[in-house]
């Protein structure tokens, strides 16, 4: 082969998908390149293969639904089903526990109140506990994680270690202990779930932070003359940050079923205020006669982290570069 | 501070690698990567860097850019000179201005050194805005130029795609285009047509050599294919084990080998011949471990010719007074290269000038 092709030095190019080299030494095959194609960033490509896995589907409109009852449920539910704390002293005896009916969808309890008002109200103590305790462990573990995976050395293996010593400890008692330390509110019970929450997404993001680093464009980035900084924040932490919202959502189903734990045992949040836990712990006590009482709640459980394992799970299949088909 | 725009000064040349050595302190041992490399380099030169996998070719270009980790590493000596001015001396600051900057690098496979999140323009901007203070339009602007001037076609477009809609080849000019988007003194290109298709290896290695004309950058071409560097270096270097084994013009190299071990580089070369066909000479035998380097000639295990003074005497550096060094105790023995350097290489020195085929790709001489 002459070294002076006379053709144009792009001509080729074009044509190598088609051709291929007389020799291919391996080498990764040849894209067909993407002209035609529009321009379609990564999140818009996953937002497309999120859109075609319908369990993930279903579990983010369950989500978005519950979102939007737990926001705006001051605005209807107790015109329509009266307060959710409040007890009519003068109708307690009617009113306890009635079987599910037309006025009173998912039944009342024992001292009278309407059940589905309180898992709509509920809602919200799960969802902020879920959301909020997963944003303090999510950022306490981003840090921790990234300083252990970037710096390395001493610095991975005091974390790590700390890490380790958290999770060797029994999680629920372990919340339990630090909320009886802070004392017993509802926002101890976010950060302690937060506090606790951590190690695992510290370990999760540096190990997805020691794949990264080794790519062959955090070198290019250094050779560009990056600073280590802006090499973590522009180049590592995009790479590495699928698996954390992967994983946080997935968490907050965790955290969900903590705090329902927690009430449960009496640690959580406290009477009159409604949580799903402390509507199973009340409910149990009637579990064989007027089941619904432990029923709504436990089902709005198990659906709501349900959808956020579901969602979880199709988010990772939708950011997995390497399922891109297309 | 912009060193580009100072002059070199008197009696130093552009980069001046001196004595260089970088050793690892690993748990099996202290790994000697680079073991004494020397050389200069001038605006408008190109070095080959030539030898096997392990032989220290890529830690010599990282140790130049200050991009290897240490510990495990360590620079047990030497200088790397820039304009005059100490490498090892600047601080990470002074380094990170001059990556990119005054010496930027092409890596080896260009389908995991572009970042998958950004798009082209904006990786290619990534330097001008480090370096020059350009904003985001500025950058995407030079973009497009630089996606011009490598030949890609349609670059208004192609600005705003992603690194996974490009080829390979592509790919690889987009790197060249972000390595010499600061217009830099020196680009390190570290095999780079390595992992692509031999069609679009020339086109490459012919693209580097047109932004050299227009630039008057210089380039370092690290390569373990001595045929890729045949045509375009002006000064090659063959290393082995860590060592330069032998040094001079890509002449003198091609023409004139006296190390044995570039003979063997010379022997393994593919020739387009027509009407010849002769089997590919390899050389037997593997590259020693770095840790346990032979006590006499590092080659010596390998070498067909090798007698009990290399087994046992490590060879001192021979040159000639062109410059040409080699570190054999029998290169300075005509009789010795005479009867034993490869006769292809000397057919070539008899047929200088003619259509000959170095390395199957053709070329003046």
């Amino acid at each position: 082969m002459d070294k002076n092709t006379d053709m144009p030095i792009y001509a080729v190019d074009e044509k190598s998908g088609a051709q291929g080299g007389p020799v291919n030494q391996g080498s990764p095959e040849p894209e067909t390149t993407a002209a035609a194609k529009p321009t379609r960033t990564l999140w818009s490509d996953a937002w497309g293969r999120l859109r075609k896995n319908k369990l993930a589907m279903i579990g983010a409109i369950w989500i978005i639904f519950i979102v939007i009852v737990a926001l705006t449920c001051d605005l209807w539910a107790p015109q329509w089903l009266g307060s959710p704390t409040q007890i009519d002293s003068s109708q307690m005896s009617e009113l306890s526990k009635l079987p599910p009916s037309a006025e009173h969808p998912f039944g009342t309890d024992a001292l009278g109140r309407d059940v589905l008002c309180r898992v709509i109200y509920g809602s919200r103590i799960s969802l902020s506990v879920g959301i909020l305790a997963t944003a303090i462990s999510t950022v306490i573990g981003l840090v921790m994680g990234a300083l252990a995976a970037y710096y390395g050395g001493i610095w991975d293996t005091i974390i790590m270690r700390l890490a380790d010593i958290f999770l060797a400890f029994p999680y629920t008692l372990f919340v339990i202990v630090l909320i009886a330390v802070l004392g017993q509110s509802i926002t101890n019970v976010f950060i302690a779930i937060g506090l606790l929450g951590w190690p695992s997404i510290a370990r999760v993001f540096r190990s997805a932070i020691l794949s990264v680093k080794e790519n062959d464009y955090v070198d290019a980035a250094r050779a560009m003359g990056a600073s280590d900084a802006r090499i973590v924040i522009r180049h590592i932490f995009p790479n590495s940050v699928a698996s954390i919202v992967v994983y946080a959502t997935m968490n907050i189903g965790g955290a969900i079923l903590t705090e329902s734990a927690l009430s449960y045992l009496g640690m959580g949040v406290t009477p009159p205020t409604p949580s799903w836990g402390i509507m199973i712990e009340d409910g149990q006590t009637y579990l064989a006669t007027q089941p619904w009482l432990m029923l709504f709640p436990g089902l709005a459980i198990i659906t709501t982290v349900l959808a956020f394992t579901l969602l979880g799970d199709g988010l990772r299949d939708a950011l997995d570069v390497k399922m891109k088909d297309a | 501070m912009d060193l580009k725009n100072q002059p070199v000064p008197e009696g130093s040349h552009l980069l001046e690698v001196d004595d260089l050595k970088m050793y690892f302190h690993t748990q099996d041992g202290v790994v000697k990567a680079v073991d004494g490399v020397s050389y200069n380099l001038d605006r408008g030169e190109t070095l080959g860097v030539v030898g096997e996998s392990g032989s220290g070719k890529s830690v010599t270009a990282m140790t130049i850019m200050g991009l290897i980790d240490m510990p495990p590493g360590k620079i047990e000596g030497g200088d790397v000179r820039y304009r005059g001015l100490s490498l090892f001396e600047m601080t990470e600051k002074q380094m990170q201005d001059i990556r990119g900057n005054d010496i930027a690098m092409v890596f080896q496979d260009p389908m995991t050194s572009l970042n998958p999140v950004y798009t082209i323009g904006r990786q290619l901007g990534e330097g001008l805005r480090l370096h020059r203070g350009y904003s985001k339009e500025q950058a995407t602007k030079r973009a497009i130029e630089l996606l011009d001037m490598v030949g890609i076609p349609n670059p208004e477009q192609r600005v705003k795609d992603y690194p996974h809609q490009f080829s390979g080849g592509m790919r690889q000019r987009v790197m060249i285009a972000m390595a010499l988007a600061c217009d830099p003194d020196i680009l390190i290109a570290d095999e780079p047509t390595t992992a692509l298709d031999v069609t679009i290896q020339a086109q490459i290695i012919e693209l580097m050599q047109e932004m050299q004309e227009k630039n008057g950058n210089a380039i370092i071409m690290i390569t373990h294919d001595l045929g890729v560097v045949a045509d375009v270096a002006d000064k090659i270097m063959v290393m082995y084990a860590g060592r330069p084994v032998e040094f001079g013009t890509a002449d003198e190299i091609f023409y004139n080998p006296v190390h044995p071990y570039t003979w063997g580089l010379v022997r393994s070369i593919p020739e387009a011949l027509v009407d010849e066909k002769k089997p590919l000479t390899p050389i037997k035998g593997n590259p020693p471990s770095l840790v346990n380097v032979p006590k006499g000639c590092s080659f010596s295990p390998r070498c067909p010719y090798a007698t009990d003074r290399c087994r046992n005497e490590r060879p001192d550096t021979y040159t000639t007074e062109t410059g040409h060094y080699s570190r054999c105790h029998y290169s300075m023995d005509p009789e010795f290269v005479a009867k034993n350097a490869p006769t292809n290489s000397r057919r070539r020195a008899e047929e200088n000038g003619a259509a000959d085929a170095v390395a199957g790709k053709g070329g003046e001489a």
